[in-house]
């Protein structure tokens, strides 16, 4: 088993890190001059549009394409048959690949549609308009199937077969660890609650969107929004190509959270490049977008939670069925992650969970910000609070006394190396919410509440994961980051900036990031899983060390001194102990350069390497590391018309090292609106498969009026595995905010709403 | 491909023109906030598209002996920078304030708002409880005056004739415009379409409420008032017993739905206290 490493902790930050300097993107973006993917234009290009199923469940009968095709500036018209490679198994991104859990799905529907809104014929032509007409002139005969909609429907025996497996249940993980018989034998008070959970709509600002075409050397070139640029293999595979002959490159993106995980519009604008042999232009429309992308998994959780009188967790039950939709997509992962979240970050002796994921017709449900962790938080803190009620404990008493510190082991029997900061999180969180609101009115009640969560950042251990950057000094000392990150628009390129800037002693003006590009930068992985920081962070801190060490080694030659005796900052390398002795950065990379030693490195960060965890018991260590935190709530409830105003929210977090706390603080109020978002409005209302919320007039998320400044705190515990102890922080910033409302709620009227979101509606 | 044509008459003349040349379905367009979403989505497809937008005439807000006029091309943010109806119809700033967004706000106009005739429209309910007519202009100079609440049919239906627009809104000055309350119930706190609203405008006479109108919005196919209320209100003392019982009544007197946003339950519910609230403010003074 290979050591963990921690590549930058030997270095402390000294001027670069740890500031809140603006980020690199910052400027172009506030200015309007940033380019994303719909912003790209070529010469002749053509217009990509998708024709989707009306149907969520049907048979096709045949596709007559033909009046499509004589329509005056219609380039292409493709359907299954014209696909290559038409079915393709998800293989999550990298090198090493798991095997149980592949996902098949089509890149246009064949012989039958499993969901409404799944792609069945492509077009391109001259412009949008005439794309359109085309797509409206295909005529498809479709035989509708009676569909399934309901997880537990799914599951009975005759039910409608979504795919075309025997069964509908497409995984089915467990923990086992104590005894759950004894457990609650030994509570003196156990509670039972179902939760149910909505889908939940990634609403971000950038629709998906793309531009491909052919170049000179005939490799496919796609222009694409996506959090996964290593999506370029799977592409070459659908046209049959070899992998090099297909580049991706990302754009600076308008938000992902886990929604442009998936493949989106790329493989369409591949097939329709490939067929016409020029650009071609695709953008979804945001109807189209909300229809067809992946959703949060909607839940059904049973959970009983038993304790002590003395407030000690003895026993956990939980059961979790999710809805997958009608692909497998990313569904089983997002499932372990449930499952393994599934008892929090609290120490109860006794757990047996079962956790089932299952084929609907529904729209499919894939990757969302916090990946299946904040549907389970929602409901083992829904459960802490009204047993805090029943044991007459604050509900931060009770889980002071049930908090998993280091050294302890969680529910799937991992021990926990690292500093555990849920007590600190949690007091802190509630006291930033100052003084308690008085309310008004006799109709509107004041509540807090809180919410703790553990979520992991980085990938599942067992799936091996890498990431590789570029840092070279240029001649006139700039520095140069190559690597291969997506940028969402949380910071990931500029963060880079920031490591390398603090390691090579120059300023963040100084450093310039080239990124998400599969033909010039390293591979760098997905951005997603809270990953990019922790371990493209490291890979960059990695090689900037390197060629920090050449010229440290060389300067000592110049000054005559021990390298380690020497500093690195604002351009001038010195003696510590004696500054009088130094040498321009400039002079030393000129002597490197002339007596050819390297001024560039590319590192590849290992995550530590796990063998697969036994999922019949759930025992083993799944994730690298975890990051603690909790958010508090203050809510007004209308008791008479059920109107909730959120008055304040807390977010308290360690973050192990926030590189530019600035961009922290930007993820966790994000992250805490969107999970507001979550728990007060957002619900993808689907009836029989039809989506019924398809825009943003249906679809609510929080307007800037809804939103509250969120008082955000950090713990910088420097125990994280990222670069200088950092941690993640972009998922945990979602997890724990629905349910500290929830619980908030709750403290207002005096009882639990155990389904999100809370509307008025719920009785 | 539908080819759709489009006009943009300067004056009456010229839309009597276009009247008379037109082939085909038509439909008016102003502010566009309805109609551009519905024709991208393709839930309307006019053989020509009329853009009310240059009959410049029609964009004022004026008080003439005790009438205030709203010509129907005002913007809602006309109205809302408008002295004459901050200062002297309240009600209707009140719900202008609630409409969508400001970039709706800045586009929509108030004929439109009512020519659309959503059950939700959010200027209808003031504009009810204050008794207004809309004033209407056919081809070759046809007018009429119809009272607003026989203006609307159902969800989206008026009684406008194809060739009939809106020309101004009128009302007539608020006797005591700091006895006018509306409040509006939605799902959040901006761009949200009602799930419920109310206006209530007070005259009382001694310890009686007089004159009362009541509009509400998204709680039956239409705008309505509600006249069982006003008229038990008028009838009875001004006392909570009285508000009571007319609360009681207010939610037999509408008929709301069930869709996405509440269920008929709910808005029964809710609709009985905003009215109790809007009351209880217009008769005390302050805020609801």
């Amino acid at each position: 088993m290979p050591e963990k490493q921690h590549p930058a902790n030997d270095h402390p930050p000294v001027d670069v890190v740890g500031r809140s300097l603006p980020r690199c993107d910052a400027a172009d973006k506030a200015l309007g001059n940033t380019k994303y993917a719909e912003d790209y234009f070529l010469p002749g290009m053509l217009y990509g549009k998708v024709l989707r199923s009306e149907h969520a469940a049907a048979k096709i009968l045949s596709i007559d394409t033909r009046n499509a095709e004589k329509l005056s500036g219609v380039r292409a018209v493709m359907t299954a048959k014209d696909v290559p490679h038409n079915e393709t198994i998800t293989r999550f991104g990298q090198t090493h690949t798991v095997g149980g859990f592949e996902g098949l799905y089509r890149i246009l529907a064949d012989k039958k549609v499993r969901f409404m809104g799944e792609g069945v014929a492509l077009v391109a032509a001259d412009t949008p308009a005439i794309a359109e007409e085309a797509a409206r002139l295909i005529r498809v005969d479709y035989q509708p199937l009676p569909g399934v909609f309901d997880p537990f429907e799914a599951l009975k025996r005759g039910a409608h077969r979504v795919g075309e497996e025997s069964s509908n249940l497409v995984c089915y993980y467990k923990v086992r660890q104590g005894d759950i018989t004894e457990g609650f034998a030994a509570s003196d008070v156990i509670v039972k609650n179902t939760y149910r959970v909505p889908f939940q709509e990634h609403a971000y600002i950038e629709p998906e969107a793309g531009l491909a075409w052919i170049d000179d050397d005939g490799v496919i070139n796609i222009q694409v929004c996506t959090q996964v640029i290593e999506h370029y293999r799977e592409i070459a595979d659908v046209l049959g190509l070899s992998y090099n002959k297909v580049r991706v490159k990302g754009t600076w993106i308008g938000g992902g959270f886990g929604g442009k995980e998936d493949i989106t519009v790329e493989t369409y604008l591949a097939l329709l490049t490939w067929k016409t042999k020029r650009p071609v232009k695709m953008a979804y429309s945001r109807e189209e977008s909300i229809i067809c992308h992946g959703k949060r998994h909607p839940y059904i959780m049973t959970y009983k939670t038993g304790a002590t009188r003395e407030g000690k967790l003895m026993a956990l039950e939980a059961k979790l069925v999710s809805d997958a939709g009608a692909y497998v997509y990313l569904s089983p992962w997002v499932l372990l992650y449930s499952t393994v979240g599934a008892a929090g970050p609290y120490k109860i002796p006794h757990v047996k969970i079962d956790a089932r994921t299952v084929l609907t017709n529904n729209t499919f449900s894939s990757a969302f910000r916090g990946f299946g962790v904040p549907q389970v938080c929602f409901a083992y803190e829904s459960q802490m609070d009204e047993l805090a009620e029943r044991l007459h404990l604050s509900p931060l008493e009770l889980r002071r006394r049930n908090y998993l510190r280091k050294g302890e082991a969680t529910a799937t029997g991992y021990v926990l190396e690292h500093y555990a900061a849920s007590p600190e999180a949690a007091e802190k969180a509630l006291e930033a919410l100052g003084e308690k609101t008085k309310s008004k009115s006799p109709a509107v009640k004041i509540g807090r509440g809180i919410g703790s969560s553990m979520t992991s950042y980085g990938r599942m251990v067992f799936l091996h994961d890498t990431s590789r950057s570029y840092v070279g000094m240029e001649l006139d000392g700039s520095v140069t980051v190559r690597c291969g990150v997506q940028d969402l628009g949380g910071g990931q390129a500029s963060s880079l900036a920031q490591i390398a800037a603090e390691i090579l002693g120059v300023s963040m003006a100084d450093t310039r990031v080239f990124i998400a590009d599969t033909a010039l930068t390293p591979i760098a992985g997905t951005t997603t899983a809270t990953r990019q920081l922790y371990m493209s962070g490291n890979a960059t801190s990695m090689a900037a060390k390197e060629v920090r060490k050449n010229l440290l080694d060389k300067a000592g030659e110049i000054l005559g001194a021990e390298p380690g005796d020497l500093d690195l900052r604002d351009g001038i390398i010195s003696v510590m102990n004696d500054p009088s002795r130094s040498v321009p950065l400039n002079t030393v990379v000129r002597a490197c350069a002339s007596s050819g030693i390297s001024l560039f490195h590319i590192a590849q960060f290992n995550a530590p390497a796990r063998e697969l965890v036994d999922f019949k018991k759930g025992q083993g260590q799944v994730f690298p590391d975890f990051t603690f935190g909790t958010h508090a709530a203050e809510v007004a409830v209308d008791v008479e018309t059920g109107k909730i105003d959120v008055l304040k929210l807390a977010a308290c977090f360690d973050v192990g090292k926030a590189i530019n706390p600035q961009a922290v603080e930007g993820q966790l109020e994000g992250g805490t609106i969107q999970g507001m978002g979550y728990a007060l409005l957002e619900d993808v209302i689907l009836d029989k498969g039809i989506t019924l919320t398809p825009s943003f007039s249906e679809y609510l998320i929080p307007t800037s009026l809804d939103a509250v400044d969120v008082r955000c705190i950090l713990i910088e515990s420097g125990d994280g595995i990222g670069p200088f102890g950092a941690k993640g922080v972009g998922e945990p910033s979602l997890v724990s905010a629905a349910p500290a409302l929830a619980n908030a709620v709750r403290d207002a009227i005096g009882a639990g709403i155990p389904d999100l979101p809370l509307t008025r509606n719920a009785s | 491909m539908t080819q759709m044509e489009y006009a943009k008459p300067r004056s009456f003349k010229e839309l009597d023109g276009i009247f008379e040349s037109a082939k085909g379905p038509l439909r008016f367009i102003a502010g566009g906030t309805n109609v551009v979403p519905d024709l991208r989505a393709g839930t309307i497809s006019p053989r020509l598209l009329v853009d009310l937008s240059g009959l410049k005439e029609m964009a004022y807000i004026r008080e003439v002996k005790g009438e205030i006029a709203i010509g129907a091309l005002s913007t809602i943010s006309d109205i809302l920078a408008s002295r004459v109806i901050c200062d002297k119809a309240p009600l209707l700033f009140q719900a202008a304030r609630h409409l969508g967004s400001p970039l709706t706000r800045n586009r929509a106009t108030i004929g439109g708002n009512l020519a659309d005739a959503s059950p939700a429209a959010d200027t209808a309910p003031s504009l009810l409880a204050m008794g207004a007519m809309v004033h209407t202009r056919r081809r070759r100079g046809k007018e009429r005056t119809i009272p607003l609440d026989r203006f609307f049919l159902g969800p989206n239906k008026t009684i406008l004739a194809k060739d009939e627009i809106i020309t101004r809104i009128t009302f007539a000055k608020p006797k005591d415009p700091s006895r006018g309350r509306y409040l509006k119930l939605g799902l959040r706190n901006a761009m949200t379409i009602s799930v419920a609203s109310l206006a209530v405008s007070l005259e009382p006479e001694g310890s009686s409420f007089g004159g009362a109108r009541i509009g509400l919005g998204a709680v039956a196919p239409t705008p309505v008032r509600a006249y069982l209320v006003e008229k038990k209100l008028a009838s009875g003392a001004m006392d909570p017993k009285n508000i009571e019982a007319c609360a009681q009544l207010i939610t037999k007197e509408i008929s709301p739905i069930s869709d996405i946003r509440a269920s008929a339950d709910y808005r029964k519910r809710v609709v009985a206290v905003l009215f109790q609230r809007a009351i209880q403010a217009a008769v005390n003074g302050g805020t609801p």
